[in-house]
């Protein structure tokens, strides 16, 4: 992480503090999501909320930007009671949020989503568009943001490009108190670090941040203080010098995690399961490399430079031209249908797995079997059995923490989803993995199990290609790293060579010179 | 910032240039309307004699002017992301009120014209207070208040007839700097329109149109917005209605049913999505207008008018597949 975080500052307990929750209690349905849950945070501090997905973080977030609303205890804000009806009222006492499941329109452009219902007006009542034009980029400007044209159309713009513009919609209300819900996890690496700096410069003009991250080295680098939910308590609250990662962690998932990253044991062999040839597709160009039997092939890089393009070109949902061998024969992927054929073919953990992979009002059994379908089928006809008993084989295999294989996916937490997804993607007997950034949003308990997942599936012979946004991922679980720059490997790091400075000098050397 | 200038370059341009192929794929399904009506006025103006004069456009205008109207109000709701199929019990039950009740006194038109516009708006909110508090499909909401409202026309009037006065039977005729009172209210609308979407309202029903949940977020009332869009295609299905009687000069219990649909395909022809959060009246309008010379063009082609809603049928679907391509390659441009 980068080091320019020294003017971190605690101040002393003699400062009121500006947000205080006590007994904070919601239930949705018979569903307890927070439970006397307190919290207590100060102006001009970056205050992280840590737990694991589903431990009320969410919740938490929602009532204090007045997207819902508390069943019992109390939230002080300035030692006046807080009681949103709604979002305004939020806002009117200076409370904005960066969500993660992002707030904008997206037939509006950036600079109409940034002062959505705040534009400026002319005297009939329409919005002064030059006013607007110049209140967004003094706004971007203030703050140093990313270049973004402020005409597009949010439709089209990148996941990242987007959660930046979430970022610009919470700074122009002016808030006491921003709340940045796992807003770095849809950044490239630099951009992340930009937004991490802008947290520390917000809590250094008296701010409050409240910032959740499943990244504890973002953590690390930025707040000051920390608060721990787990199943909607409050489990401690910390500064953020006193304690180390390990007992965050331990206090995070309520046991002791041995290790985040699972045993990497040589599994590979010499049969090549996957062999790209002069793979062109967009931005990519020329990619060659092979995945063998039993490894695990992690493919880094600085986002954009054509990672996306190829795990689409090889779930053939991207035009490309090159070769592709499939278990040493010729493979012509030309629809992701064409992908998923059977033991020899290729499955796809998605990027955006609310938007591709699941369907979020249908249940867990649905999604495992959609794909697959045909496996239950008895001349033409559905066969329950068959699905019910596969169904609960990969829920227990998974661990998915769901009450019944009918409960609704978008009811379960994030890492659940995921793993469902996963199951979606074993039950194709697919044999070649291509996993995209499985760990996003992922909370950490779930991510342990995910690594240790695909260093099982490695030992059964499964060929996986992985890719990460998060760095420390590849170089733990990874046999080899594919760093990628431009559309081309840049580099393939094996053994010793696997670190992140590997991947980053891999990444920018060249990038750096250009 | 260093990384944005950095990164490998996007599909679109950056800086100033203007992208010319970009803005004509975002309008891609207007221009191809507009592109059609010239076709069609083209035609019919090559087998009939002075088409291309103000008297023309001011005869087609009032003859478009009903389901312009009822389009108007039928494009804010579709920009809501909803429908509204309840217009045609309204433009039924407003002309049988209108036939009904006016007399000679003026002061009886003026009461029972703002008394139908007040219940039009007022039947819109409704449909819009039940689509939000009882979370019910706009679609079935509006068709259950069509079916009653045509009821109550039918109870009103069972049959065709009626009377207004012969002065607001002229209304269609009257005209200043050689254009009628229908091309005026065209160009009223245009400039309603134009003021509309500008207003907060106006980008609060689009935004919600656009992704219901982002515009939660951000603290809109989904109920307000659902009221006040339904109320004003109330209103301006009301509107559509007095207007109406002053071409018809009765009342009629069934004509609604005739503008339903054609003020859906109006708006798609023009460009507006039925997902909601895209589209300009503009666009309708045009649709309205193809909709309407279509059958003009039937007529001096001398061939059955039943051609006319297969041929309708036949550029909806050109607009529709117009639409659909330019996404695609909007989107291969800036993936």
């Amino acid at each position: 992480m980068p080091g320019g975080f020294s003017q971190r500052r605690i101040r002393s307990g003699t400062v009121m503090d500006l947000v205080v929750a006590t007994g904070l209690t919601k239930r949705y349905g018979g569903i307890v999501a927070l439970s006397e849950a307190e919290f207590s945070a100060r102006a001009g501090e970056v205050h992280a909320l840590l737990g694991e997905n589903g431990a009320g973080k969410s919740t938490f977030i929602q009532i204090l930007s007045g997207a819902a609303r508390h069943d019992g205890g109390s939230i002080l804000v300035d030692g006046q009671d807080f009681r949103p009806a709604n979002p305004d009222a939020a806002q009117a006492r200076g409370i904005a949020a960066v969500f993660q499941e992002l707030s904008l329109i997206p037939d509006l452009s950036v600079e109409q989503n940034i002062w959505f219902r705040r534009e400026p007006r002319t005297l009939i009542g329409t919005v002064d568009r030059t006013a607007l034009r110049r209140k967004t980029l003094e706004l971007l400007h203030k703050y140093d943001f990313p270049a973004i044209r402020p005409d597009r159309e949010l439709r089209r713009l990148t996941l990242a490009e987007r959660q930046i513009v979430e970022v610009a919609k919470g700074l122009a209300k002016e808030p006491r108190v921003l709340i940045l819900d796992e807003a770095t996890s849809a950044l490239p690496a630099r951009e992340a670090e930009w937004l991490l700096k802008l947290t520390r410069r917000l809590a250094a003009e008296g701010r409050l941040v409240i910032f959740i991250s499943h990244r504890m080295a973002e953590v690390r680098a930025i707040a000051d203080r920390l608060t721990i939910f787990r199943n909607g308590r409050t489990v401690a609250a910390h500064d953020a010098g006193a304690v180390s990662d390990g007992e965050i962690v331990t206090q995070m998932i309520g046991r002791n995690l041995d290790r985040l990253y699972p045993e990497r044991l040589p599994t590979a062999t010499d049969r090549v399961a996957l062999r790209v040839d002069g793979l062109s597709s967009g931005r990519l160009s020329g990619v060659g490399f092979s995945l063998r039997e039993g490894e695990v092939l992690g493919v880094g890089g600085l986002q954009g430079h054509g990672q996306r393009e190829l795990f689409q070109a090889l779930f053939g949902a991207a035009k490309a031209s090159g070769g592709i061998e499939l278990w040493g024969k010729p493979a012509s992927i030309s629809n992701p249908r064409a992908a998923l054929t059977g033991r020899d073919g290729i499955a796809l953990v998605p990027e955006d797995r609310r938007g591709q992979g699941l369907l979020l009002t249908k249940s867990v059994r649905e999604n495992l079997t959609l794909a697959v379908i045909k496996r239950f089928t008895d001349k033409g006809f559905l066969s329950a059995r068959k699905e019910e008993a596969l169904v609960k084989e990969m829920v227990n295999f998974l661990r998915i923490k769901t009450q019944t294989p009918e409960q609704l996916a978008g009811t379960l937490s994030g890492g659940n989803q995921q793993k469902v997804i996963f199951g979606k993607m074993l039950l194709t007997e697919a044999r070649v993995l291509l996993l995209f950034d499985p760990t996003r949003g992922v909370d950490v308990g779930t991510k342990g199990e995910i690594f240790q997942l695909m260093r099982d599936l490695a030992a059964k012979g499964y060929a996986i290609l992985f890719h990460s946004s998060d760095m420390p991922e590849l170089v733990h679980v990874a046999d080899r790293v594919m760093v990628m720059r431009n559309g081309r490997i840049a580099a393939t790091l094996e053994g010793e060579r696997i670190s992140e400075e590997g991947i980053l000098g891999a990444a920018m050397l060249e990038s750096e010179a250009a | 910032m260093v990384l944005a200038e950095k990164a490998p370059p996007h599909g679109g341009t950056h800086g100033s240039t203007r992208d010319w192929r970009g803005w004509a794929l975002d309008r891609a399904p207007f221009l191809v309307a507009c592109l059609m009506l010239l076709v069609i006025v083209g035609v019919y103006g090559s087998y009939q004699t002075g088409v291309f004069t103000l008297d023309e456009l001011n005869l087609d205008t009032s003859a478009a002017m009903t389901l312009m109207l009822a389009a108007t109000g039928q494009t804010i709701v579709l920009l809501r992301g909803g429908i509204d199929l309840s217009i045609g019990g309204m433009i039924s039950l407003g002309t049988v009120i209108a036939a009904t009740r006016f007399t000679d006194d003026p002061a009886t038109v003026l009461f029972w014209s703002l008394f139908v516009l007040a219940l039009g708006a007022a039947i819109g909110a409704l449909n819009g207070l039940l689509i939000s508090v009882l979370k019910l499909q706009p679609f079935l909401v509006t068709l259950a208040t069509w079916s009653i409202l045509n009821g109550t026309a039918m109870i009103i009037l069972p049959t065709d007839g009626g009377s207004v006065p012969g002065w607001w039977l002229g209304f269609g005729y009257l005209t200043l700097f050689g254009l009628s009172s229908p091309v005026w209210m065209l160009l009223a609308l245009l400039l309603f329109w134009w003021w509309f979407r500008w207003t907060r309202l106006g980008i609060t029903i689009q935004a919600t149109g656009s992704n219901e949940k982002s515009a939660f977020l951000s603290g809109v009332s989904i109920t307000r917005v659902n009221v006040l869009t339904y109320g004003l295609s109330g209103l301006f299905a009301a509107g559509a209605a007095l207007y109406l009687t002053t071409q018809t000069g009765a009342g009629s219990p069934t004509i609604g049913k005739d503008y339903i649909l054609p003020s859906v395909a109006a708006a798609v022809i023009g460009g507006v999505s039925l997902f909601g959060g895209r589209g300009h009246l503009a666009g309708t309008l045009v649709g309205a207008f193809i909709l309407t010379l279509i059958g003009n063009l039937v007529f001096v082609l001398k061939i059955s008018s039943y051609w006319q809603p297969v041929a309708s049928g036949v550029i909806l679907l050109l607009s529709v597949l117009a639409s659909s391509l330019a996404e695609k390659a909007a989107r291969g441009r800036s993936a």
